[in-house]
């Protein structure tokens, strides 16, 4: 965990930092259910921002039209200033959906193995990953066999194997107790930073004060807020993000 | 594939069904063969090909037909249903590099799942039977393309489709559909005879006679990439719909001019031992040396069996050996029955040089006769020792069917078990195991 004067030195640094990737008025409609309604936001470089929302909210369908999984109805996706293209937002963006549990025949060593190589990565590096995330006792068994929570930590490797300079990830606490979740926020601020940025769509807003810089605040498709908690408690007068988001939604 | 069932499962079914048909079809041969010992006529019908591989591998066509779906859905399929696809499709690929290497997939499944066939072909040489290279390739090249078009079929319905049960009830609608129009259709007139030649099946019945023809084979490649690049229009969930359609739209233009091209070319080559698809040796030569162009008027319903008969005895190896043949169905918007009335029913005019002349004959031995005199052309001599002599094989196929209903069996399964271990951990892997004191 960060201490007061690390988080005020990030604080600094991350308001300093250049934009990353911004989202300029996304907006996707499902019949006349309007799933997401002009989402703008900026995520800057090496900060972790908190997409925060009750279940609904808009959260992975917004992370999905980022990706580029999605087709939108309305808004672009702008990197570093410039519009990125739906074919070029793999190239920087890399987005871990929530509750995946993919190639389920096959061993856990041969899934590491095989994003490794599609993306280039040293076995050093895989090595680190799979030490930082604990994964060693489960290299040589079936992803269909693994508990939810080493389940997780499987993509959550995936995701930190990837060279994209942004992650995207939902509901990354999902399937950890509370010494898990505090270990794997651990690992996030490790990689945060050694320079990526990250965007993780929470609901337990708990986790999400622990872990995140600035927030980003969604209900019914539309944002509510956006800002440190700082700023946002100085916006309504309330102490916690609970507070806060109750406030403003 | 290989760690799923699917296609372990479709191996183990497939060595009863090849197996007993390679015994049934062996054992029918050598009956006959022991026929043509008396009779020695009789041995120049006996060809491998038709007595013991077409048979042999029509086992292996309905497993192609009914499993093989199963198989290459799980290409796709699974990674639909798990949402692994929203990775997949994130990889630093390109989605025409991922279809590609997924039709790869299904050619290698399509490679396993021909070993009982293999075996059955290896188990013939053995007990002495005859293979002629040229036909036996050609026929592979046929099942090959046949079970890449079903995979193709089936890769474009997982692509499409939420869930593998619905890929799979669309490619057997495909496959099996094809079936109906293969019985119910064909040799029907008109617009149900083109509807007819859609079918699935008639991929395989041309090279199953030892022609190899380049139209078809054009045809067969054009829609196999075709289902391929519908695959890949549909398999980004990015993608808006408007942009899939329209991508869809023209490909499917784009193969619909290819496959109407197809059509066009009339280059083919007869691969089969007995020579079946042309003409005896000497009358290819004449008929190749005619250049003008040939008009044949055939008054036939195309239903009739006589029509049937002229197309294969005569009118296909026409086309074949003189390119500028053209041939008009005179009674094609007839029934037999409605025809039987009209007394010029049944003629054949065949036309050439200025010159006409009428037969009712279908076969081509009165037919090339005539065709000689309007081009004013001697009849060739035969020439000696080109008769097919055929292949006899007095054998006992039973020997064969422990290996398939056991010892074959038994392999797949130890191949299964085996496939199936935990794969060695990668050396980098291990020091970062050592450093977090796990167990490698």
């Amino acid at each position: 965990m960060m201490t007061v004067s690390d988080a005020i030195d990030r604080g600094r640094a991350i308001a300093d930092a250049p934009v990353l990737m911004h989202a300029a008025g996304l907006a996707k409609r499902y019949g006349d259910q309007h799933a997401l309604a002009d989402i703008s936001f900026a995520v800057k470089s090496g900060e972790v921002l908190g997409l925060i929302g009750p279940n609904g909210a808009g959260k992975t369908t917004l992370l999905e039209a980022i990706a580029g999984l999605v087709p939108v109805d309305g808004g672009d996706v702008l990197w570093r200033g410039s519009s990125l293209p739906l074919s070029r937002r793999r190239e920087h963006i890399f987005y871990l959906p929530d509750g995946l549990r993919p190639w389920e025949d096959q061993f856990v060593a041969r899934v590491l193995r095989f994003f490794a190589a599609a993306y280039g990565r040293p076995e050093s590096f895989v090595a680190e990953t799979i030490a930082a995330l604990g994964l060693a006792p489960v290299l040589r068994k079936r992803v269909l066999a693994l508990s939810k929570g080493f389940g997780r930590r499987l993509m959550l490797a995936l995701a930190f194997i990837t060279p994209h300079p942004l992650l995207l990830m939902d509901e990354p606490f999902d399937g950890f107790d509370l010494r898990q979740t505090r270990e794997i926020m651990g690992v996030i601020r490790d990689v945060a930073r050694n320079g990526r940025t990250l965007v993780l769509a929470i609901h337990q807003l708990g986790d999400a004060e622990r872990v995140c810089d600035r927030f980003v605040l969604l209900a019914d498709g539309r944002v509510r807020g956006v800002g440190t908690l700082a700023a946002l408690r100085a916006q309504t007068g309330q102490a916690g993000l609970e507070e806060v988001f109750l406030a403003l939604t | 594939m290989l760690s799923g069932r699917a296609l372990w499962t479709m191996l183990l079914i497939l060595c009863p069904l090849v197996g007993f048909s390679f015994f049934q079809a062996a054992s029918l041969y050598s009956e006959a063969s022991a026929a043509a010992r008396d009779q020695p006529v009789l041995a120049s019908g006996l060809s491998p090909l038709d007595g013991v591989l077409v048979p042999t591998f029509g086992a292996f066509y309905v497993a192609v037909t009914l499993l093989f779906p199963f198989v290459a859905i799980r290409a796709l399929g699974r990674e639909k249903e798990t949402g692994a696809l929203r990775l997949l499709v994130q990889l630093p690929y390109r989605i025409s590099t991922l279809i590609g290497a997924k039709m790869m997939a299904i050619a290698v499944a399509w490679l396993i799942a021909l070993i009982p066939a293999l075996s059955a072909m290896a188990i013939w040489a053995l007990l002495g039977g005859h293979f002629h290279a040229p036909e036996t390739l050609n026929l592979l090249l046929g099942q090959l393309l046949y079970g890449l078009l079903v995979g193709a079929i089936a890769l474009f319905a997982a692509a499409i489709s939420e869930s593998s049960a619905t890929a799979a009830i669309i490619t057997l609608a495909v496959t099996i559909g094809s079936w109906v129009l293969d019985f119910a259709l064909a040799g029907q007139p008109g617009a149900l005879q083109w509807i007819a030649a859609l079918s699935l099946t008639q991929v395989l019945h041309t090279f199953e006679q030892g022609l190899l023809s380049a139209g078809l084979l054009l045809g067969i490649l054009a829609a196999i990439c075709g289902f391929a690049a519908l695959a890949a229009t549909w398999l980004h969930p990015g993608t808006p719909l408007r942009a899939k359609l329209v991508r869809s739209a023209v490909g499917v233009a784009i193969v619909a001019a290819v496959l109407v091209a197809a059509t066009q070319i009339r280059l083919s080559t007869d691969l089969a031992e007995d020579r079946r698809n042309s003409f005896p040796a000497a009358d290819q030569r004449a008929l190749a040396g005619l250049r003008a162009p040939l008009l044949i008027i055939v008054r036939l319903a195309p239903e009739d069996p006589r029509y049937i008969d002229l197309r294969r005895n005569v009118l296909s190896k026409l086309e074949r050996v003189m390119p500028h043949t053209a041939i008009r169905l005179a009674a094609a918007g007839q029934s037999v029955l409605g025809s039987t009335s009209d007394e010029s029913y049944g003629e054949i005019e065949y036309s050439y040089g200025g010159k006409t002349a009428k037969t009712r004959s279908t076969s081509h031995r009165e037919a090339l006769p005539l065709l000689y005199g309007l081009a004013g052309q001697p009849i060739p001599t035969p020439i000696p020792g080109e008769d097919y002599p055929g292949f006899p094989l007095v054998t006992g196929a039973a020997r064969a069917l422990p290996w398939f209903f056991g010892a074959l069996p038994l392999l797949i399964i130890v191949a299964w078990w085996w496939s199936r271990r935990a794969p060695a951990i990668p050396q980098g892997f291990v020091k970062g195991l050592i450093k977090d004191g796990g167990q490698p």
